[in-house]
């Protein structure tokens, strides 16, 4: 009886008083907590969750204004201050299953996680707005006098956004042979917002700019490997695509407007489509759509028909008599 | 049934061959790197012990067994396995003497996209020399920041900082090591 009591109270000492610790590592045994968590990535979180919010809602507006602020935030922001692109090292993280550890990376994964559910939603709308590249070549674009700009032909411009597809898969078959992730310098220029480079790398972002003043969105459109893999899940997955009148069969003003030979015919290529609204604020324009036209107008342009069928009608009569 | 075979031998060759290119083993070569933690060492210890460690002696193990070693070198990627920056573990050999202090950290490898400017120039490794385990580590305080790279950087002064603390609790004797 006895020695048990002194075992339990002996067991009671020791649960009260657990050994102390000679180490005292201020992280290491105290569990850590989800203000410890958050408290050094609340402020990058607000900062992306706010770009994110106008970067929707510039979209779901269809307003130009608020989408080059938007681009403008993209290259600030996103480019230059942070540097969140996605990149085909990402892709190369699908590869091996090589992730940054959730916990500590909460903004960048609110960032891809963002990037992904957009895509599947509305098809590459991260091209056409988040990424700091494309809104910087759409800026330029903005900026230099239109008179500059040579137009791709269409054959050349469809063949030609094939590249981008040839180049990812060329990029992700040299990486599964080498693990090299340092190639992903020679195929996208997002390291130009790192700010670190070689002179012969500034050299050749220098000649893609040159290109880019000519052509637009040159690399966008033709090159991306980022945008090939976004392409590739919008053009199965779009959810909310662009929608279309039964006029586009014959109407050709939304396919010369967009900028991205991302409409052929009475159908949009998503594998293309930024999501850039252009094509949308024509169809919403009840001045330039023609589905609007023909339904504002459809009362005059009943009567002139008729009053031509009649102006036909009167001098035939007597003749037919 | 031949498709069949013929495709699962090209897998395994793939596999095979992304095993052999991935770069998940540890350098098993660090010699270059000890002797710079350790300059003083005239003999290390293979890579042995729990955790795993090697142990830089200041005189010849074999002719004096009794005398203290100058400290422990180990990997990151042996006690902190599950440590990744923004692709994979870096790797990081860390030298630390018998007072808990650091006596510096060699980044042997990494598939940092933005390594080169964050954690492969040698003032990142430079800083940690003569940093003690008791530290906080933090970027951005006592850890230099690297703007647009802070993904990897986080992750160096973190698996530093965990597994000089694993072995400390290991194998230092915490009355050694100054408060």
């Amino acid at each position: 009886m006895l020695p048990a009591i002194r075992l339990l109270s002996l067991g009671l000492f020791a649960l009260q008083q657990p050994e102390a610790d000679p180490w005292g590592f201020d992280d290491v045994q105290s569990v850590e907590t989800w203000g410890d968590i958050l408290r050094p990535q609340a402020l990058d979180l607000i900062l992306l969750s706010i770009f994110i919010a106008f970067a929707l809602v510039s979209f779901s507006r269809k307003s130009v204004r608020l989408k080059y602020i938007t681009l403008a935030m993209a290259v600030g922001y996103m480019g230059f201050y942070k540097s969140y692109l996605i990149s085909i090292v990402n892709i190369f993280a699908i590869v091996d299953w090589n992730w940054p550890i959730l916990k500590y990376n909460l903004t960048w994964y609110l960032f891809a996680g963002f990037t992904l559910a957009s895509t599947l939603v509305w098809g590459r709308l991260y091209c056409g707005r988040i990424c700091a590249f494309g809104a910087l070549t759409q800026l330029m674009d903005a900026v230099l006098p239109k008179h500059w700009r040579i137009d791709v032909p269409k054959g050349i411009e469809r063949r030609a956004a094939w590249i981008k597809y040839g180049l990812l898969t060329a990029v992700v078959g040299y990486y599964i042979v080498t693990r090299n992730t340092m190639v992903y310098r020679f195929v996208e220029p997002f390291w130009m917002f790192g700010l670190s480079e070689k002179m012969v790398m500034w050299f050749g972002l220098g000649t893609l700019l040159l290109a880019t003043v000519f052509v637009r969105n040159l690399y966008c459109r033709f090159a991306c490997p980022v945008g090939a893999s976004l392409g590739l899940i919008s053009a199965v997955t779009t959810l909310r695509p662009i929608k279309r009148w039964s006029e586009c069969k014959t109407c050709k003003i939304c396919e010369k407007a967009c900028e991205w030979g991302a409409i052929r015919g009475p159908q949009i290529v998503k594998s293309e489509c930024v999501r850039c609204d252009d094509c949308e604020r024509i169809y919403e324009d009840e001045q330039k759509c023609v589905h609007w036209i023909i339904i504002t107008r459809r009362p005059e342009v009943e009567r002139r028909a008729a009053a031509r069928a009649r102006r036909l009608a009167a001098p035939t009569a007597p003749a037919a008599s | 049934m031949k498709k069949l075979a013929a495709i699962a031998i090209l897998l395994a060759a793939t596999s095979l061959v992304v095993l052999a290119a991935d770069r998940i083993f540890t350098n098993p070569k660090p010699d270059a790197h000890l002797k710079k933690l350790f300059p003083n060492a005239v003999a290390f210890s293979k890579l042995e012990g729990n955790p795993l460690h090697f142990t830089a002696y200041a005189v010849d193990p074999q002719s004096n067994p009794s005398a203290p070693p100058l400290g422990f070198a180990f990997w990151t990627t042996d006690m902190v396995p599950l440590e990744h920056g923004y692709h994979g573990p870096i790797h990081i050999l860390v030298g630390m003497d018998l007072t808990g202090v650091l006596t510096g950290v060699e980044v042997d490898y990494d598939s940092e996209p933005y390594g080169y400017f964050s954690v492969e120039p040698p003032e990142f490794a430079a800083q940690f020399k003569g940093k003690s385990i008791r530290d906080a580590y933090r970027v951005g305080g006592d850890v230099d920041a690297v703007s647009r790279a802070s993904l990897s950087v986080n992750s160096a002064a973190r698996a530093i900082r965990d597994s000089s603390r694993m072995v400390a609790r290991a194998l230092l004797n915490p009355e050694a090591v100054k408060r």
